[in-house]
C-alpha cells in the first residue's frame, strides 16, 4: 500500500514537472508579453529596459533554471499584469472556483444517480425514456447556451435572481445548474449503465432470491458496486472542473481561477499561466490517487499493481 | 469517512446560505458602476490602463482634468493652470487645505514625492518614460512646485492631466506592497475593500476638498461578459455599464429602467494602411482610392446607427488641435477605379490581408468586414484576418499584419500624443511614415507657444489627409448604459469620476 | 494510468461476436435521420438557398424571420439560415476529420501502450496524464496564441484533446484481451508480435472505438462552439454555428433569431449523433461505459 502510494505520488510529480515545462516552453512562441503590458507611447529603448530588468534578454536555459528554483521554493514570480505574487493572485479566487465545483457536483450527484439507479430497475419504462431523453439532451445543450437563456428568463425577465457575482446562496443557483447539466447527464447515462451491468448478475439475482426488500438490493449491493466507475468520473469531472468552468465564470461574473486564467492567457501573463497549470497538474494527480484508493475501499478484490 | 464528507457538505451549503446579507434600504444603496475587469493595481501612477485610471481617480482625485465640451483643461489639486515663465521650466501651484484620507496634509512635497516614486525604475512604473524629460524639481512652498526639463517639453501639459497624487507619509511607512493593497489618497472616494475579480468598494470621503460627494457608497462590479454586463444594467443591478452595443440602445430604452447616454469620444478608429512594405499602397493614389472607395457613412448609419462620428483626417473634431478645414473624402468608386488605374494596377487584380481585432473596439471585426466588402464591389479581394487582442497587439509591434489593420487610438485630446505616436517611421501602430511628414513632426513637438504649435499641426493634418495613411473611420461613440435614478453624464475623456454623480430625487 | 481509470474506460472486459445485426429502434432512427438531414444540409447548401454564406448587405441588417430570409439576418444583413446550412459543413467537418485523426492515433498509442507493457506503457500513459491535467479551454487558447485563429488550429487543439480518450480505451481493452486463453496461447506458441495485434487484438478494438467516436463527434461539435463562443473559433466570413451564437450574442436581447437557429441546430445535431451513439452501444455493447 505504502509503496503504492509512493509510486503513485513520483508519478505525480512527473506529470507536474513535465506540463510545466510543456507550457514554459510553449510561452516563447506565444508572442512577446512585454509590449502586451506597457502603455503603446513606450519606445523600443524603454521595452528593451523592462525585459532586462524582466530577466526575458538572458538564455532559455538560465530562465528555465531560475523558473524551476523558484518554482520549487513556491515562487512563480509576479504577475506580469498585476505586479503581485502570481501564486497568491490565483490561490485567491480559489475557493470561489472550488465552492462553485462542490455545489454543481452534489447537485449533479444528488439527480444523476436516483435517476440512473432508477432507470436501469425499470428499464425501458417511461421514467427511463424520460431519464434517457433529459440526458441526451443535457449533454447536448453547451453551457454558454444555457447559462444565457438562465440569465434572461431568471434575471432579466423574472428579475428573481441575480444575474451573476458571488454573495449570496441565490447566487450559486444558475451557474451551479449550468455546470451541473452536463455533468448530471454523464454520470446518469453512466450510472444506469454500470446498474444494468450489475443488476444482471449472480449475487444480485441470489440476493434478490432471498427476499431482500428491493431497495435495499438495489441501493445497498448493487450501487456499490456499479460506484467504481463513478468515483473515477467524479474525480476526472472535478479536475477538469477547476480549469474547465471558465465559459461559466465568464458568464456569471463568478470570480473563479478559470476566468482568471483565460484574462492571464489572453494578456500573455505566464507566470501566472504556469501557476494554473501547476495547480491543475497537481489537483489532477491528488484526485485520481484519491480514486484509485476509493476504488481499493469500495472493492478489496482490487490488488495493487 | 463518508459521515465527515457529508457533514462537511451541509456545513458548506449551510454557509452560504448563512452568506445572505439583510437588505438594504434604497438610500443605502451603493451606486453600482460594472466594467470588465478589476483593475491591475491600486497604486498611484503605476499602470497606464484605462479601467485602472478610471477607478484609481476616484480614490486619488488629479491634479488637472478634462472638463466641459469641447474638453478644456481644469486644475482640480491644482490651484490653476501651470505656468511656464520659460520653454525649461515649469510652475505648479496646489490648492490649499486639502487632505490625503489618513489627515496627512497634500502639497508640493507630496506632488514631487510622486513624481520621484514613479521615476524610480524599482517602483516599474508605466509613467517613468514620459517624465523622463525632468531635470530636476524644487519646492518652493508649501503649495508651489517648480520643475526643469531637460529639454522643451509641452507635452508635460498634457501628462499632468489626470496625473494622481499619492501621500508620502503613508506610502513610506507602509511600503508599496501595502500602500497599493489599501489606498490612501486625496479624491472624493476612501477605499473599503477590494474582493478580487468581484468588486472594489468605496465610501464618500466627507473632508473631500470640494463639496462631499452626493454618493455615499460607491462599488465597481467586475463582470467580463459583455452581455451579461447589460444582463446586470437591465436586472438593475448595475446603475452605469459602459459599451452598449449600438443596436442595444432600443432594448435598454424599452425596459424603462434605464437608458443610454452616449457621448463622441475622442478615441478613434482607424484603417491603417501599411506604406512599409513594397506594393501597390506605397503609392499615394491607391490610398486615396481606398478612401473613396469605402462608403463609411453608410457604415456609421446602418452598422453603427449613427453612434460614431466620421473624422476627415487623423484627429477626431474635439480634440484642442483638430483642423477645422479638412472635409472626409466622399464616397466615389468611380474615381476610386480610375486612381488606381492611373497608378498602373488593376483593381481586380489586387488582393489584400486587412488585420482586425474582435470586440476590442465598437464593432471592429464587422466594420473591417463591410469595409472588405465595400472593396470587394470595385474587383479588390480583402480577406479579413481576425485577431484575439494580444495577437493583433503583437503583429503590429512586430509589423507582421497584412497590408491593412484596424485600430483605435486614445483618449487623444491634443495632437502629439496621436501624430508623433503613429506617423514617425520607428512607430508600428499606424505603419505609415515620410521623411517630409518625421521632419514636420520633429520641429513641432518642441514648440511651446500655444498659437504657433498649434498651427504646426494644422498644417502636418493637411499632409496627411493628402497622405492618406489610413482610411480615415470615425471616432466612436462612447454609450453607456445608466440606470434612470442616476444623474450622472459621460465625458468624451473616458473618465468615470463619480464626485459628479448624484442621485435623482423623487 | 490508474487501475480506476481502466476500468472506467472499459468496464467488463470478455471477446465479443466479430458481427452482430443491428435492430432499429424509435431513438436510433430518429438519431439517423437528424444525421441525414444534416449531412443533408451541409452537401446541398448550394443548392437549397439562392445566397451565399458572406453575402453581406449594410442595409438589410438584423432583420426578423421573413419570407427572404426565414431565419433572419445578421448584424451585417447576411441571410442566417444560409449561415446555418454552411455552418453545418463546418460542424461536420470539425467532427469528422477530429474523430478521424484523433481515433487514429490514440488506437495505435493504446495499442503500443497495452501491448507492450513496462516502460513504455508507463511512458506514453504519463503523456496522457498531462494532457488531461490540462484544461480544454486553456489548451486552445494556448494553440490560439501561438498559431492564431482559424478552423485547422481548432481541429488541432480537438485533436490534441480527443486522441487521449481513445488511448485510454483501447489500452484498457488490450489489457483484457491479453490475458484471454487464446491471445496468450498465441503468444506461447511464438506468434510473430504484429500477426497476435493484427489478428487478434485489432478485430476485438474496431466495436468500443467505433462506439466511442460517435459520441466524440458529438462532443467535438459542441466543443468548437465553446472555442467559438470564447471568440477564438473560424476565421470570418465563415460560417460555423460557435460563431454565429458567438456574434449573437451581442444582439441576444434584441434579435433573438440570431442566437437560437444556430443554438437550436447545435443542440439537434448534436442530440442526433448521441441517439446514433447510443442505439450503437446499446445494440452493439450495452455495458460499455460512456
Amino acid at each position: 500500500m505504502l509503496q503504492f502510494i509512493a509510486r503513485r505520488l513520483l508519478e505525480a510529480l512527473v506529470v507536474v514537472f513535465l506540463a510545466l515545462t510543456v507550457v514554459f516552453a510553449l510561452q516563447f512562441l506565444a508572442g512577446d508579453p512585454v509590449k502586451l503590458f506597457l502603455p503603446t507611447d513606450t519606445t523600443q529603448k524603454e521595452i528593451e529596459e523592462f525585459r532586462e530588468r524582466l530577466g526575458f534578454n538572458d538564455p532559455w536555459i538560465v530562465q528555465y533554471a531560475r523558473f524551476l528554483r523558484g518554482a520549487f521554493r513556491g515562487d512563480f514570480g509576479n504577475s506580469l499584469r498585476q505586479q503581485e505574487p502570481a501564486l497568491a493572485l490565483v490561490l485567491l479566487r480559489l475557493p470561489a472556483t472550488l465552492s462553485l465545483s462542490g455545489v454543481a457536483m452534489l447537485l449533479a450527484l444528488t439527480i444523476a444517480i436516483p435517476v440512473g439507479v432508477i432507470s436501469a430497475a425499470r428499464r425501458n419504462s417511461w421514467f427511463d425514456h424520460l431519464g434517457i431523453g433529459a440526458t441526451v439532451l443535457g449533454q447536448a445543450i453547451p453551457g454558454f447556451w444555457l447559462g444565457l437563456m438562465l440569465i434572461y428568463v431568471f434575471s432579466v425577465w423574472l428579475r428573481v435572481l441575480p444575474t451573476g457575482g458571488r454573495g449570496t446562496w441565490l447566487h450559486f443557483i444558475m451557474p451551479s445548474i449550468t455546470l451541473a447539466a452536463f455533468v448530471a447527464a454523464r454520470f446518469a447515462r453512466l450510472t444506469r449503465s454500470m446498474m444494468l451491468d450489475v443488476l444482471g448478475q449472480d449475487y444480485i439475482r441470489t440476493a434478490r432470491a432471498k427476499g431482500l426488500a428491493p431497495l435495499r438490493v438495489l441501493y445497498k449491493h448493487a450501487l456499490k458496486n456499479a460506484s467504481l466507475p463513478i468515483v473515477t468520473l467524479l474525480a476526472l469531472q472535478l479536475g477538469q472542473l477547476l480549469g474547465g468552468a471558465v465559459i461559466t465564470e465568464t458568464i456569471f461574473a463568478w470570480p473563479g481561477v478559470g476566468r482568471f486564467l483565460v484574462q492571464a492567457l489572453l494578456n500573455r501573463d505566464f507566470p501566472v499561466v504556469l501557476v494554473g497549470v501547476f495547480l491543475t497538474a497537481v489537483l489532477y494527480s491528488a484526485l485520481n490517487l484519491v480514486a484509485d484508493m476509493a476504488y481499493a475501499w469500495l472493492n478489496p478484490r482490487i490488488r495493487y499493481e | 469517512m463518508r459521515g465527515t464528507a457529508l457533514a462537511l457538505l451541509i456545513a458548506l451549503l449551510l454557509g452560504l446560505v448563512g452568506n445572505a446579507p439583510a437588505p438594504t434600504a434604497a438610500q443605502d444603496r451603493p451606486l453600482v458602476v460594472a466594467l470588465g475587469a478589476e483593475p491591475r493595481s491600486l497604486m498611484a501612477m503605476r499602470i497606464v490602463d484605462w479601467t485602472t485610471n478610471v477607478q484609481q481617480m476616484n480614490i486619488y482625485d488629479r491634479l488637472y482634468y478634462w472638463d466641459g465640451f469641447p474638453p478644456r483643461i481644469k486644475p482640480s489639486l491644482a490651484a490653476e493652470l501651470p505656468q511656464t515663465p520659460d520653454d525649461l521650466t515649469w510652475i505648479i501651484k496646489l490648492r490649499p487645505g486639502v487632505k490625503f484620507h489618513n489627515g496627512e496634509p497634500f502639497g508640493a512635497e507630496a506632488v514631487k514625492f510622486t513624481f520621484e516614486w514613479l521615476l524610480d525604475p524599482r517602483n516599474e512604473s508605466h509613467y517613468r518614460p514620459r517624465f523622463a524629460f525632468i531635470e530636476s524639481m524644487e519646492v518652493l512652498d508649501p503649495l508651489t512646485l517648480r520643475i526643469r526639463t531637460k529639454e522643451p517639453a509641452p507635452i508635460m501639459r498634457y501628462w499632468l492631466v489626470d496625473f494622481t497624487v499619492m501621500a508620502p507619509g503613508y506610502v513610506r511607512s507602509v511600503g508599496n506592497v501595502e500602500a497599493s493593497r489599501n489606498p490612501i489618497g486625496a479624491g472624493p472616494y476612501k477605499f473599503v475593500r477590494w474582493d478580487r475579480d468581484e468588486r472594489l468598494v468605496l465610501e464618500a470621503n466627507p473632508g473631500y476638498w470640494n463639496k462631499p460627494p452626493a454618493i455615499k457608497r460607491v462599488e465597481f462590479r467586475f463582470i467580463p461578459d459583455f452581455s451579461a454586463r447589460l444582463a446586470s444594467l437591465l436586472a438593475g443591478e448595475a446603475d452605469i455599464v459602459k459599451d452598449v452595443p449600438p443596436v442595444a440602445v432600443d432594448q435598454v430604452t424599452r425596459s424603462g429602467l434605464a437608458e443610454v447616454r452616449g457621448v463622441a469620444s475622442s478615441r478613434i478608429n482607424y484603417l491603417a494602411l501599411v506604406n512599409f512594405k513594397p506594393g501597390p499602397l506605397q503609392d499615394r493614389r491607391v490610398r486615396q482610392a481606398l478612401n473613396y472607395a469605402v462608403n463609411v457613412d453608410e457604415i456609421v448609419t446602418n452598422l453603427f446607427k449613427g453612434r460614431a462620428t466620421r473624422i476627415p483626417g487623423a484627429l477626431s473634431s474635439i480634440n484642442e488641435n483638430v483642423n477645422p478645414n479638412l472635409k472626409p473624402y466622399p464616397f466615389d468608386p468611380e474615381r476610386a477605379v480610375r486612381l488606381i488605374k492611373e497608378a498602373g494596377y488593376d483593381p481586380t487584380k489586387l488582393e489584400f490581408t486587412l488585420d482586425s481585432p474582435s470586440g476590442r473596439y465598437p464593432l471592429d471585426k464587422e466594420a473591417s468586414e463591410a469595409i472588405a466588402s465595400y472593396l470587394g464591389r470595385i474587383g479588390i479581394r480583402v480577406r479579413v484576418v481576425v485577431n484575439e487582442w494580444g495577437t493583433h497587439l503583437d503583429k503590429i509591434i512586430n509589423r507582421r499584419t497584412g497590408e491593412m489593420f484596424y485600430l483605435g487610438w486614445g483618449p487623444a485630446l491634443e495632437a502629439q500624443g496621436t501624430i508623433a505616436e503613429l506617423f514617425r517611421p520607428e512607430r508600428t501602430y499606424s505603419g505609415f511614415g515620410t521623411p517630409n511628414l518625421t521632419l514636420e513632426i520633429n520641429k513641432a513637438i518642441p514648440i511651446v507657444d500655444l498659437k504657433k504649435r498649434q498651427a504646426a499641426w494644422h498644417l502636418i493634418q493637411v499632409m496627411l489627409y493628402t497622405e492618406a495613411p489610413w482610411i480615415f473611420l470615425w471616432q466612436q461613440h462612447d454609450l453607456y448604459g445608466v440606470n434612470k435614478r442616476v444623474k450622472w453624464e459621460p465625458h468624451p475623456a473616458e473618465k468615470i469620476f463619480l464626485h459628479d454623480a448624484e442621485w435623482v430625487r423623487r | 494510468m490508474s487501475s480506476a481509470a481502466a476500468t472506467l474506460a472499459r468496464a467488463v472486459p470478455g471477446p465479443r461476436p466479430a458481427r452482430r445485426r443491428l435492430p432499429l429502434n424509435r431513438s436510433g432512427a430518429l438519431g439517423l435521420i437528424v444525421v441525414v438531414l444534416v449531412v443533408g444540409a451541409a452537401a446541398l447548401a448550394p443548392v437549397i438557398t439562392p445566397y451565399g454564406p458572406a453575402d453581406s448587405d449594410l442595409v438589410k441588417t438584423l432583420q426578423s424571420p421573413s419570407r427572404a430570409h426565414w431565419m433572419g439576418t445578421d448584424q451585417l444583413g447576411r441571410d442566417l439560415f444560409t449561415r446555418i446550412l454552411y455552418g453545418a459543413r463546418v460542424s461536420l467537418a470539425i467532427g469528422l476529420v477530429t474523430v478521424g485523426v484523433s481515433g487514429v492515433i490514440g488506437l495505435f498509442v493504446g495499442l503500443i501502450s497495452g501491448y507492450l507493457g513496462g516502460l513504455t506503457d508507463a511512458v506514453l500513459m504519463r503523456l496522457v496524464d498531462v494532457q488531461l491535467s490540462f484544461p480544454f479551454i486553456l489548451l486552445a487558447l494556448v494553440v490560439n496564441a501561438i498559431l492564431g485563429i482559424g478552423l485547422q488550429n481548432i481541429i488541432l487543439t480537438l485533436i490534441i484533446t480527443g486522441w487521449v480518450v481513445y488511448a485510454r480505451l483501447v489500452r484498457g481493452e488490450v489489457l483484457a484481451l491479453k490475458t484471454l486463453d487464446y491471445v496468450e496461447a498465441a503468444r506461447a506458441l511464438g506468434a510473430q508480435q504484429m500477426r497476435i495485434v493484427l489478428r487478434h487484438l485489432l478485430p476485438n478494438l474496431w466495436t468500443p472505438v467505433i462506439i466511442l467516436s460517435s459520441l466524440q463527434v458529438a462532443q467535438f461539435i459542441v466543443a468548437e462552439a465553446a472555442i467559438s463562443f470564447l471568440g477564438f473559433g473560424v476565421q470570418p466570413p465563415m460560417a460555423s454555428w460557435g460563431n454565429m451564437l458567438n456574434e449573437g450574442k451581442t444582439y441576444i436581447y434584441n434579435a433573438w433569431w440570431m442566437t437560437t437557429f444556430p443554438g437550436v441546430a447545435l443542440v439537434l445535431t448534436a442530440l442526433g449523433v448521441n441517439l446514433v451513439g447510443d442505439w450503437l452501444r446499446d445494440t452493439l455493447d450495452p455495458r460499455l461505459g460512456p
